[in-house]
């Protein structure tokens, strides 16, 4: 009996290519110009050169379309059925008649726009976390959010305290197992039983979790203060981050991209 | 009192628990439900104030960055998803738990309503983000009460139910324990 075995983990999928050597601060930043980009959007024409870039961009990272296209499956449900509801209730011209609903040439292109819109948000959302290794991201936001030190924002420390749970969540997860299958050698029942019952059976999984937790913690603190931790200031890296002239160009190519079309939208199209 | 770094550690070890909390599913006809929502107002609870809302912080930060921990996956495209606003609650949830329930062996009645008002702040933040979600980003217009219809009502009495779970779970482990806030 495999209780834990869902998480296939992350969805981050190594490849050699130049979309994942970029800089993280590089692609954080390209991803919100991008998104701000798609939020600009007026007219759904506008939204072909978003495709092709799409496309390029997942071929430039040599990854197969369908793990990017899949990355969408959050919010499928929602862009079809926002989709549906701008079909059914835009007024304008009818384009087909129902009696009990009217499909106008107002609502067709409604859908559309506001379909595509969620899909291209979510699909080039999705570039930065599947071209970027968790830790990665961590560094990156350490390094972005560090103008916000002096002001309090504790920086190094959410970085730190993401790398200690990446590194302990697979731990966790086979402690939890263990105990799990322990409990039920003993005659515990998580499927029997109202509500409360069932949630009470986790007590006897709870307690021995926390007290593992609490025990490494312990122990983790002692062997990082021993070797000298002492917080963000002064301290040094395995493998610093670099910024480039590669990670200006991507940047700066995103921006060019993003001020044309947002032009070429206004100028043309609406 | 725990020195700077040992928070820090029980933060991150807290968030990584909560992960898990995304895991562990309880079968339950219809509907099965996980114990999120209980490991977030304990995180609060034993932790107190700061140090809860640090690791719920963690928590978000993690899934964001394509961890598959939410209840539905994870990446940053989740910040989309209509559900985030219960998500975006878990760090004000604990942070709410924990200062309700600060000061050592607290008696069962605190625990329990600093866990039920913790519960209120994710279904406020939930509750908003849910209506915002649907009205602006998928512009179409909802009312709030149909909003309470599908974001409240079905959830509501489990959740009331691992609010009380979390109480008493804290009770049980904080008598144990002396070093909790």
């Amino acid at each position: 009996m495999k209780f834990l075995n869902h998480l296939t983990f992350g969805q981050y999928i190594p490849a050699e290519s130049p979309v994942h050597t970029l800089d993280p601060r590089a692609k954080i930043l390209s991803v919100l110009v991008l998104l701000t980009g798609i939020f600009l959007v007026r007219h759904p024409l506008a939204f072909i050169p978003w495709g092709l870039l799409l496309a390029g961009l997942t071929a430039l990272s040599r990854l197969p379309f369908s793990m990017v296209l899949r990355s969408a499956k959050p919010v499928l449900i929602l862009v079809i059925f926002t989709s549906l509801i701008h079909i059914f209730f835009t007024d304008g011209r009818p384009l087909i008649d129902l009696r009990i609903v009217v499909v106008t040439r107002e609502g067709v292109t409604m859908a559309v726009y506001m379909g595509l819109r969620l899909l291209f948000l979510v699909l080039f959302a999705s570039f930065l976390t599947l071209t970027t290794k968790p830790m990665e991201l961590s560094d990156g936001l350490e390094r972005l959010f560090s103008p916000l030190v002096p002001l309090g924002f504790p920086a190094h420390e959410l970085a730190m305290m993401m790398t200690i749970a990446l590194r302990f969540i697979p731990t966790l997860l086979d402690e939890t197992d263990r105990i799990l299958k322990a409990q039920l050698a003993r005659g515990a029942s998580f499927d029997r039983g109202g509500i409360w019952k069932r949630l009470k059976a986790f007590l006897p999984v709870l307690i021995p979790l926390f007290v593992i937790v609490f025990a490494r913690a312990e122990d983790l603190a002692t062997a990082m203060e021993s070797r000298n931790y002492r917080g963000g200031e002064g301290r040094t890296r395995m493998n610093p981050l670099r910024w480039t002239g590669a990670d200006t160009a991507a940047l700066g190519g995103i921006l060019l991209f993003v001020a044309l079309l947002f032009l070429a939208d206004r100028r043309f199209l609406s | 009192m725990r020195n700077p770094t040992h928070s820090l550690i029980l933060a991150a070890l807290f968030a990584g628990l909560t992960a898990l909390g995304a895991f562990l599913r309880i079968p339950f006809p219809p509907v099965p439900f996980t114990l999120q929502v209980l490991l977030v107002l304990l995180s609060g609870l034993l932790l107190g104030s700061r140090t809860g809302m640090a690791s719920q912080g963690v928590y978000i930060l993690l899934g964001l960055t394509g961890l598959p921990i939410f209840a539905g996956g994870g990446g940053v495209t989740y910040i989309l998803s209509p559900t985030f606003g219960y998500i975006l609650a878990y760090p004000f949830a604990a942070w709410t738990a924990g200062r309700l329930s600060r000061g050592g062996n607290t008696p069962f009645s605190k625990l329990l309503l600093a866990a039920l008002t913790g519960l209120s702040v994710i279904y406020a933040f939930g509750v908003s983000g849910l209506y915002l979600n649907l009205n602006y980003l998928a512009e179409k217009d909802v009312t709030i009460f149909q909003v309470l219809r599908i974001g409240v009502i079905p959830f509501v009495i489990p959740d009331l139910l691992k609010a009380a779970a979390a109480a008493f779970f804290a009770f049980k482990i904080g008598s144990h324990r002396s070093d909790f806030p």
